[in-house]
């Protein structure tokens, strides 16, 4: 199994500065998450859910310790290696969808795409497809704005997944959405989790987000207090 | 690189009208500054002409003694240069004298010329065919500050080789019209051999018109080029281009603030979305350079409009020319009554140079600022 672990996280400590003193938002955390995983860090508000994602997404790093992320240190790794990280291999959902407003929903998705250097038509299949698995190949050429809430993130979906990237982050992907849009939402990541073994992480409050989660990793003050390891029944 | 100007046509075709107006005003600075400097550049080329027309030939042989620029040194700025020498050369006596008109005293300079030459446009021709005891032909200038007209008498008074007065009435035969005020202010024009009966200086000049770029040289005389004539007026024109780029260069700097403004608020508007870039894969440095390439694009966009609109107003201004008030005809300097603008090709490839580095430049200034931002809090839309 050790080489299934994709994510690993050693004596993680992150520390803020908070005036003149300092802030510990994550001591000590020690976890792994293997290929394909659809887990979820769960706690109360700054328990350091969103912090340990950043880090793990490697927008952030850690003050003590190591996140190794594909075989890779987030610490070391330089602005070109983490943006190459991230733009290859991890995919992110935010709570607002953060979709760029002046694209449509073509371009949006299309945008990790354009950064790696597929082909005009290579593209379009892949941004197609991809649409496909949101349910809006019917609508590509939308402005974010034209979209209601669910529509929003399920391009957010598309976006994070049309690179088809080993890991995906969710920081709280439903605590905008009404609870038959986070059903729908839920079942595509659940789908595609599933399908291309893509490995989920979820920050959440939400209690229809903890039903599909397969492991539940507690949270509280900076602290794992509970690693809960659920059966597969759950999701169906 | 070809990335970031596909994103930046996006995002800037994306802001619609806001892109639009900064485009625009960069677009008023750009044109202006080529309407302007061809302004400049086709009167330089046309007071060239005229100045060549009508007074340089192509170029002149200068008694030594003579100094354009010291009026005292017309008494004795002058000498004999035997016929044999003569060759391709015009020559022109200079002597100083007044005139009367209606009763008013005008100091002017008497120019005797050979009537036959034709390298310059003075209509020397009718000074042959008048039948009056001494023609004169004048400039229009001249014509309007003492009032004459053709056919006019008026009383001439001037000095001989020994300082004698003498007066007698002179007849204008002809009045020109050019561009070249030197050879038109306070000035009368009459046949040199008649100047040298009347002054007893037969066979003396002043100076001499070259009808040849390379006479030979003449020990006694001094020979200006028609380039060395030329830069005088040449740097009077470069003085007049610096001058009036004060107000194009503000027109460009408030286009230039108004981008740089664009380009402030844009990157503290859409933290969020430099957040979003960064976290699909961009580096900072990528999304510094899609901000600037965003912001030097509107310089792009400049161009096209202003090549919309500015291309045929140039060409349509290029070919009826631009009005000359009479004001600034006074001013000593040739000017036409009209002056047709000419756009060169280093001008406009030195205007969209400006444009395009300067409007790269205050869209870098302000993009510098998102290599120092905080991802986790640009993606929160946390300001810093
Ligand atoms: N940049 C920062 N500077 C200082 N303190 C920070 C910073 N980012 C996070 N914190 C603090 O770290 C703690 C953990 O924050 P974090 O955002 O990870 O919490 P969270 O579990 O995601 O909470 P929520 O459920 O409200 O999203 C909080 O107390 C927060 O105030
Ligand atoms: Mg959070």
């Amino acid at each position: 199994m050790k080489t299934d672990i994709i994510i690993s996280i050693e004596n993680v400590t992150k520390k803020f500065k908070d005036g003149d003193g300092e802030f510990t938002a994550l001591s000590n955390i020690n976890l792994e998450f293997s290929k394909g995983e659809f887990a979820g860090f769960v706690g109360p508000s700054g328990s350091g859910k969103t912090t340990l994602l950043n880090i793990i997404g490697s927008l952030d790093s850690p003050t003590e310790g190591n996140a190794l992320v594909m075989g890779k240190n987030i610490a070391g790794l330089s602005h070109k290696e983490s943006a190459l990280l991230r733009n290859k291999h991890i995919g992110f959902i935010f709570q607002v969808y953060n979709l760029l407003p002046v694209y449509t929903v073509f371009e949006n998705v299309e945008f990790a795409l354009l950064l790696q250097n597929y082909s005009a038509s290579e593209r379009k299949k892949r941004v197609m497809e991809a649409l496909e698995w949101v349910g809006l190949q019917n609508m590509p050429d939308k402005k974010p704005s034209k979209l209601s809430g669910g529509e929003g993130q399920r391009v957010a979906i598309a976006r994070a997944m049309v690179k088809r990237p080993e890991i995906l982050i969710a920081d709280e992907p439903t605590a905008n959405l009404d609870a038959k849009n986070a059903h729908i939402i839920l079942q595509m990541m659940k789908k595609l989790n599933e399908e291309l073994d893509t490995t989920f992480l979820f920050s959440t409050h939400d209690e229809k987000v903890m039903e599909y989660l397969d492991r539940i990793v507690h949270l509280e003050d900076g602290k794992v207090v509970r690693d809960e390891v659920k059966n597969k029944v759950a999701a169906s | 690189m070809i990335l970031a100007f596909q994103l930046a046509y996006r995002n800037l075709m994306g802001a619609g009208l806001r892109t639009w107006l900064n485009a625009a005003v960069l677009s008023f600075a750009f044109v202006i500054i080529l309407f302007f400097n061809g302004l400049i550049d086709g009167w330089n080329q046309q007071a060239k002409l005229d100045n060549i027309e009508w007074e340089y030939g192509n170029g002149q042989l200068i008694h030594e003694d003579y100094d354009l620029f010291d009026p005292f040194s017309v008494q004795d700025g002058h000498g004999v240069l035997p016929v044999s020498e003569q060759e391709n050369l015009v020559p022109i006596l200079v002597r100083q004298a007044s005139i009367y008109p209606e009763g008013r005293m005008l100091s002017i300079s008497l120019k005797g010329i050979a009537e036959e030459q034709e390298i310059v446009g003075l209509p020397t021709h009718l000074l042959t065919n008048s039948t009056a005891e001494i023609p004169v032909i004048i400039g229009k200038r001249m014509a309007s500050a003492a009032n004459l007209r053709v056919n006019d008498e008026v009383l001439l008074r001037w000095r001989d080789v020994n300082g004698t007065f003498d007066a007698q009435h002179v007849t204008i035969v002809g009045i020109f019209d050019s561009n070249v005020p030197t050879i038109d202010n306070g000035q009368f024009w009459i046949p040199i051999k008649k100047l040298w009966e009347m002054t007893d200086m037969e066979g003396h000049a002043t100076m001499f018109i070259s009808t040849v770029d390379q006479p030979k040289e003449i020990p006694g005389w001094n020979f200006r080029s028609q380039e060395d004539l030329l830069r005088e007026l040449t740097e009077i024109i470069e003085m007049k281009k610096a001058s009036s780029s004060i107000m194009y260069i503000l027109l460009l700097a408030i286009a230039l603030l108004a981008i740089f403004d664009t380009q402030v608020l844009s990157i503290f508007r859409r933290q969020k979305e430099i957040g979003t870039y960064i976290a699909l894969g961009m580096t900072r440095h990528q999304v510094v350079g899609l901000f600037t390439v965003e912001g030097s694009m509107y310089s792009i966009f400049a161009m096209i409009l202003g090549c919309a609109y500015g291309v045929p107003l140039l060409i349509y201004l290029a070919a009826t020319g631009i009005g000359i008030p009479e004001a600034s005809q006074e001013m000593g300097v040739s000017i036409a009554d009209r002056i047709y603008p000419v756009y060169g090709f280093a001008l406009i490839l030195g205007t969209i140079a400006l444009v395009v580095i300067s409007a790269t430049i205050v869209s870098y200034l302000p993009a510098r600022k998102i290599a120092k931002m905080d991802p986790v809090n640009a993606i929160k839309g946390k300001l810093q």
